[in-house]
């Protein structure tokens, strides 16, 4: 597979490392739940299809990704930086 | 409690040690030895440090670096120049500085402080610069990148892995020339890499 | 006898001299270059341009091989990579290689093969007998035969049948030679150099487009330089040289020759195999052997061809029974004669080509079989004006020979047998296109009702097939499609390219009916050759119910063998298909997987072998190491000194002892620079810190370290290490050796994840620092003349646990920490990675007057273990903070990674196992890390298992061995003796409970 890190252009997917489904949000703070956090940390989905889910180019630019990908095809439809889908949530939640 | 602290060790020993010392040798070897295909050369006491912008700090970071260094930020992927002198783009808002002397950054943390964090990395890496007419035939047989003049020129940077090994490297002229800069513990394996690779071109080591 | 006769017998006008059947003139080769060779052992000659194939066919040798399982003589199917048959081992020594093609060897000077599958000798094969068991050996015969008992199976069976089984032997001396590894990008990769490649890579090769063509031989022009056509009024041949120079002008083509593309990956990845010096005795100096190419492609066309099918007949594998399409490859291309009498068996109008082109050459054909009902009669007349009998409707039911074909026995479509002499038979039923590397991807072929074949189906994405490979067979249909193809592929990439009209081509008829088997074989009927599947043995599984295609290859190993089915898959399919009465399509087809052919490991290998195995990080102070004679050990990628044996040590032990007494009484230094080292800034770089470590450090002022740990966000501990504080938003953490890279991909993850918020600046400095822990009573001593005048490092300045920049050397910066692993008064210094060595060399210097030593890793894990400090062994991913006695420093009052799952029921399950102490009941006796506890008494059960000794040493303070480990409860039952239990090596030992921390407990020297 190759991967087009929106910073270094594209990459094989060997300078990549795999954590999955970015669906899931981590609920912070100290009055979150245990029954939450359980969700966030073991529940996800499992897709034959799109799914957004996280890689990390770690033989790269370290940037963590939501890379956008058929599971039946491996077709990859966007690839963003983490950080500005995790700020994008963040602000949208603000507003 | 104890017999009072005695003279420092001779400042003899204090010899630092290249990165590439006991590994790469001087001189020519491999193939058509008269005509090398590949020249090597061990960039050694380079001045290296890693900027990392603070947060929404990246205005102010080209504004002082342009002021008082002298200094253009590249974008990614990119260099930016003024002979030996320049940084490099390594990750987002990070950049790898890069001088001719150890010394040549010793202002950065204090005139950055608060906008960057800047961290002297010139003991932390090995630098080769490879040119030579296979230059570009043997840095293809490494890097999974598209290193045609099409697609990666002068003033291009990246960073990625040979051999297993993590890699910034970034080319400095058509010719190509290249410089690599390699995690200082892995010298040696690279180097490993970098003969076998060479072996077939000739190559001579600077 | 007979086949030897036919060897040397009939020569075409000269005596029987060296190539006897090689044609008076045409071909491909240079005829004055003659090579010399040696075929097991004999000397024979050849022509440069030759494959060890068509050389060996010049001098009339037809016996190469004997078969997998049957032990059949075999001889030369084909005339390319397809070949099933003809696998020779090629050279000798460390070089010598087995399973190679002799259709894909091109011959050089001095090439040594040898046929392989063989005893004792190619001609009597004791082994052959096989073939008169052929009914025990039948599909299925190892599921069946060698089932029971289950012991015979290692002692007896396997080394049986490996014996028997198996094809060329490997060398066993290291490989001399060098593999290379390449990259390669273009807009436009064209698969293949036939017609159709070469119209494909001038049509996007004008345009400017970057192209890169591959073509497996050694000679770029396919069928061209196979068959006699014409192409614009010239030669096919000379018009595909033509082709190659123009592309070789071109600055933005690259021709690779001589390389197989052997697999498609995904988003325009390709991989191949180019033979560098495969050519050439030994590669010359320097010169790789082969390289591996990774090929990244905007775009592909496939122009990969096709492969002719055999007919599926009585004694279809006898040396001298070959496709016709090879037949006339050998005649055309290389100027041999495969046989003096050149039978043709075919259901195809393009078989009859090889009438025309045995007797062009100077052979006879003494028959023509066709399958079918109707031939077209000009090809009728042109055969029987030669003197050939013409069979129509009919078939080859048999062969005959001993070594070799001397016969066929001919059944007619009244059912009538004759017997006709031949020493060649072309067989013509068709062609497949290559429909492996389209379908690498998953992708199935689809049936093509008209040309009776699976053709590509669903491309993988920016790929296009062309010509033969997308079974358009006639030459003007390659011509004009690979154009077409080549012109939109460059286009797709920006450039404006466009197709030229096609050069027109001699006529040509495409007439076919393809006959699957033959209605009553005379002896056994192969459908795959080179594992012996028999037409019966389709048969086999079709009565014993292994009828869907993925069952019949795995029951049968039809298609299993090296060459992938590339000439028996459909055959094998086919006949299910008539045997269960549905369509070929309704049976459908197996998938094909890569690499196309065979790929020698040592290509995939590359430099990554001996000591290039996997990288090496080498220690600052390894020039000291190696020079005062330290014993190296592999941790994760670094080479670390495990410990510096003296004159007169005899064991590691009486060595790590002395290192260990020497640090607990006087001084030691030893190189921790493998920690991972994390420099942490930003304005909210203290918030960062509290939320991804467990413990507080909201707390810790500036110029003081303090332990942390990490948990995941399942709440099991990710790492420990130390955190210092070197300025108000300035930290510098620490992270053991094996997890820095894990806790670095951590960090980030919450920094650009979790809370991307937060102002926070990461940066490895682990490669900038060496760094050294100088430990033991004298260690201040030592480090007083190290560091620089000025700095107060005495206990009231400089106190447990603190930190601060200092110089050494004259003014060279460092970093001194006072931590401590080993229990003892102990200092880590941080000097620049270059200063490394010098440092190093000047601690050993300073500490000489308190006796210092240098200790490595063994001494550094014999000291934690004494201090009860957990580490790799039990920080293993299934323990917890409180599983660790770490449970009381857990922060109370905030969030942090892993906070609330480490409460789960189970995780606090006070029955969960806990890190205690374990010393030996009698003294002297031997602890085992990996033993089990079991209470005393208690027999070996799972459920009677109370834990594990995760670590153990011997400890010169204690004089004994001791061990930490997890046990139920173990807190609780200090004092209490259970068993140490460890099967594996035999070792049963009583144990007492007790603390973990075995030497200084109360820490006083630390402190001091």
């Amino acid at each position: 597979m190759r991967i087009r890190c929106p910073y270094c252009g594209e990459r094989d997917n060997g300078e990549f490392s795999y954590l999955g489904d970015a669906a899931p949000q981590r609920p912070d703070g100290l009055e979150a739940s245990a029954e939450a956090m359980h969700d966030y940390v073991y529940l996800r989905d499992n897709p034959a299809g799109t799914i957004r889910e996280l890689w990390y180019h770690a033989s790269g630019c370290r940037s963590w990704l939501v890379v956008t990908r058929d599971t039946r095809t491996h077709a990859i439809e966007s690839v963003e930086p983490a950080r500005d889908v995790a700020r994008a949530r963040r602000s949208g939640e603000a507003a | 409690m104890s017999e009072p602290a005695t003279t420092p060790t001779p400042a003899f020993l204090w010899r630092p040690r290249g990165a590439w010392e006991g590994i790469a040798k001087i001189g020519g070897h491999g193939a058509s030895a008269d005509a090398p295909g590949i020249r090597l050369t061990l960039r050694e006491g380079q001045g290296l440090a890693t900027i990392v912008a603070a947060d929404g700090r990246e205005a102010d970071l080209r504004a002082i670096l342009a002021e008082r260094f002298g200094l253009s930020v590249p974008e990614a992927g990119a260099t930016a120049f003024d002979g030996e002198r320049g940084l490099v783009w390594s990750a987002p808002g990070q950049w790898l500085a890069v001088s001719p002397t150890r010394q040549g950054f010793d202002a950065l943390p204090a005139a950055l402080q608060g906008v960057a964090a800047v961290t002297d990395q010139s003991d932390g890496r090995a630098l080769v610069r490879v040119s030579g007419p296979k230059a570009r035939t043997l840095l293809a047989k490494g890097v999974a990148i598209d290193l045609h003049p099409r697609a990666f020129g002068p003033g291009r940077a990246a960073v990625t892995s040979i051999a297993h090994i993590g890699v910034q490297f970034w080319q400095r002229d058509a010719g190509p020339t290249y410089d690599i800069a390699v995690a200082r513990s892995f010298a040696g394996s690279f180097w490993g890499w970098l003969e076998h690779a060479a072996a077939e071109f000739g190559y001579e080591v600077a | 006898m007979t086949t030897l006769a036919l060897q040397r017998a009939e020569p075409l006008g000269s005596a029987s001299t060296a190539q006897a059947f090689r044609t008076a003139q045409g071909g491909l080769i240079e005829r004055r270059r003659t090579l010399d060779f040696t075929f097991d052992g004999k000397r024979l000659t050849g022509c440069h341009g030759d494959t060890l194939a068509s050389a060996l066919l010049a001098n009339g040798v037809r016996l190469v091989g004997r078969s997998f399982k049957y032990h059949r003589p075999r001889g030369i199917l084909t005339a390319g990579s397809e070949e099933p048959n003809a696998l020779v081992e090629l050279r000798s020594g460390a070089r010598r290689e087995p399973n190679t093609r002799a259709t894909m060897a091109e011959l050089y000077e001095g090439l040594e093969a040898a046929s392989q599958n063989r005893w004792p000798s190619l001609a009597v094969d004791a082994l052959s007998v096989n073939a008169l068991l052929a009914p025990v050996f039948a599909a299925g015969f190892y599921y069946k035969t060698f089932m029971w008992p289950a012991s015979l199976w290692e002692k007896l069976y396997e080394p049986m049948i490996r014996r028997a089984a198996g094809l060329g032997r490997a060398a066993d001396a290291p490989d001399p030679d060098i593999y290379d590894r390449a990259h390669a990008h273009c807009d436009v990769l064209v698969i293949g150099g036939g017609p159709a490649g070469l119209s494909a890579a001038l049509a996007a090769g004008r345009s400017g487009a970057r192209v890169i063509l591959v073509d497996e031989d050694f000679v770029t022009g396919g069928r061209l330089l196979a068959e006699r056509r014409e192409i614009g009024g010239e030669s096919g041949a000379a018009w595909a040289a033509r082709a190659v120079a123009e592309l070789q002008s071109l600055p933005e083509v690259r021709i690779l020759s001589r390389t197989t593309l052997f697999g498609v990956y995904d988003h325009g990845s390709y991989g191949a195999v180019e033979r560098v010096s495969d050519h050439v005795a030994v590669p010359a100096a320097h010169a790789p052997r082969q390289r591996l190419w990774r090929i990244v492609a905007k775009r592909a066309v496939l122009a990969a061809g096709a492969l002719e099918r055999p007919h599926v007949f009585g004694g279809n594998d006898r040396p001298g029974v070959m496709l016709a399409g090879a037949v006339r490859t050998y005649l055309n291309r290389y100027g041999v004669l495969p046989g003096r009498r050149v039978a043709v068996f075919t259901s195809s109008d393009d078989g009859w080509r090889t009438v025309a082109d045995v007797l062009a050459a100077g052979g006879t054909v003494p028959a023509v079989i066709d399958t079918r009902a109707s031939v077209p009669p000009q090809l009728r007349r042109m055969a029987e004006a030669a003197g050939a009998r013409v069979v129509v409707g009919g078939y080859v039911a048999g062969t005959k020979g001993h070594l070799g074909l001397t016969a066929i026995q001919v059944v007619d479509g009244y059912d009538s047998t004759e017997t006709i002499a031949c020493d060649c038979l072309a067989m013509a039923n068709g062609w497949n296109p290559v429909v492996h590397l389209d379908s690498h991807l998953s992708r199935r072929p689809v049936w093509n009702e008209a040309i009776h074949a699976f053709v590509p189906g669903p491309l993988p994405s920016g790929m296009r097939a062309v010509g033969a490979a997308a079974g358009l067979f006639s030459l003007s249909g390659c011509l004009e499609s690979g154009a077409r193809a080549g012109a939109e592929a460059a286009t797709d990439c920006g450039f404006a390219a466009s197709a030229e009209p096609a050069p027109a081509t001699d006529p040509e008829s495409e007439g076919h009916i393809p006959l699957w088997r033959v209605p009553r074989p005379k002896g056994k009927a192969f459908a795959d050759f080179q594992n012996d599947v028999a037409a019966t043995d389709v048969e086999l599984a079709h009565r014993e119910g292994f009828r869907a295609v993925e069952l019949l290859k795995r029951y049968t190993t039809l298609g299993m063998a090296t060459d992938q089915g590339k000439t028996s898959n459909l055959a094998g399919l086919s006949i299910m298909a008539e045997l269960t009465g549905q369509s070929i399509p309704s049976v459908g087809t197996t998938v094909f997987r890569p690499p196309f052919t065979p790929v020698a490991i040592g290509a995939f290998a590359g430099h990554h072998r001996g000591k290039d195995f996997r990288a090496t990080r080498y220690v600052p102070s390894h020039a000291w190491a190696e020079e005062n004679g330290g014993v190296f050990v592999e941790t994760g990628l670094w080479l670390r000194p495990a410990y510096f044996p003296k004159a007169g040590e005899t064991d590691w032990l009486e060595t790590v002892v002395r290192e260990v007494e020497t640090v607990r009484a006087r001084v030691g230094v030893c190189d921790v620079t493998t920690l991972g080292k994390i420099d942490i800034q930003g304005r909210d770089a203290l918030a960062f810190i509290e939320r991804v470590c467990a413990n507080p450090f909201a707390t810790l002022p500036v110029g003081k370290a303090r332990y942390a740990v990490l948990l995941r966000e399942d709440g099991f501990v990710l790492d420990d290490g130390t955190i210092a504080r070197l300025a108000e938003t300035h930290y510098v953490m620490t992270a053991s050796t094996a997890n820095a890279a894990k806790v670095m991909q951590h960090l980030e993850f919450c920094r650009q994840w979790l809370w991307p918020e937060l102002d926070v600046q990461l940066a490895s400095v682990s490669e900038q620092w060496a760094q050294y822990a100088v430990a033991g009573p004298r260690a201040r001593d030592t480090l007083r003349r190290v560091i620089d005048p000025g700095f107060d490092i005495g206990n009231e300045a400089f106190p447990f646990l603190a930190c601060a920049d200092v110089t050494v050397g004259g003014g060279i910066p460092a970093r001194l920490f006072r931590i401590s692993f080993s229990g003892e008064l102990a200092y880590e210094l941080a000097v620049p990675a270059a200063y490394g060595d010098a440092a190093w060399r000047a601690l050993m210097q300073a500490g000489l007057p308190y006796g210092i030593t240098a200790y490595g890793s063994e001494a550094l894990s014999v000291m934690r273990i004494e201090k009860g400090h957990a580490a790799g062994a039990e920080i293993n991913g299934q323990t917890t903070a409180r599983d660790l006695g770490l449970g009381g420093m857990l922060a109370k009052k905030k969030d942090y990674v892993g906070r609330l799952m480490k409460e789960r029921p189970a995780l606090t399950d006070p029955d969960r196992p806990m890190l205690v102490g374990f010393r030996p009941v009698e003294p002297g006796a031997r602890l085992r890390a990996g033993a089990h506890f079991l209470a005393l008494g208690a027999a070996p059960s799972l459920e009677a298992d109370e834990g594990v000794m995760t670590s153990v040493a011997y400890s010169p303070s204690l004089k004994s061995w001791i061990g930490i480990g997890l046990i139920r409860r173990g807190p609780e039952r200090h004092g209490e003796r259970v068993r140490a239990y460890d099967p594996v090596r035999d070792a049963d030992v009583e144990v007492e409970i007790c603390s973990p921390v075995f030497v200084d407990p109360k820490e006083e020297k630390l402190r001091v």
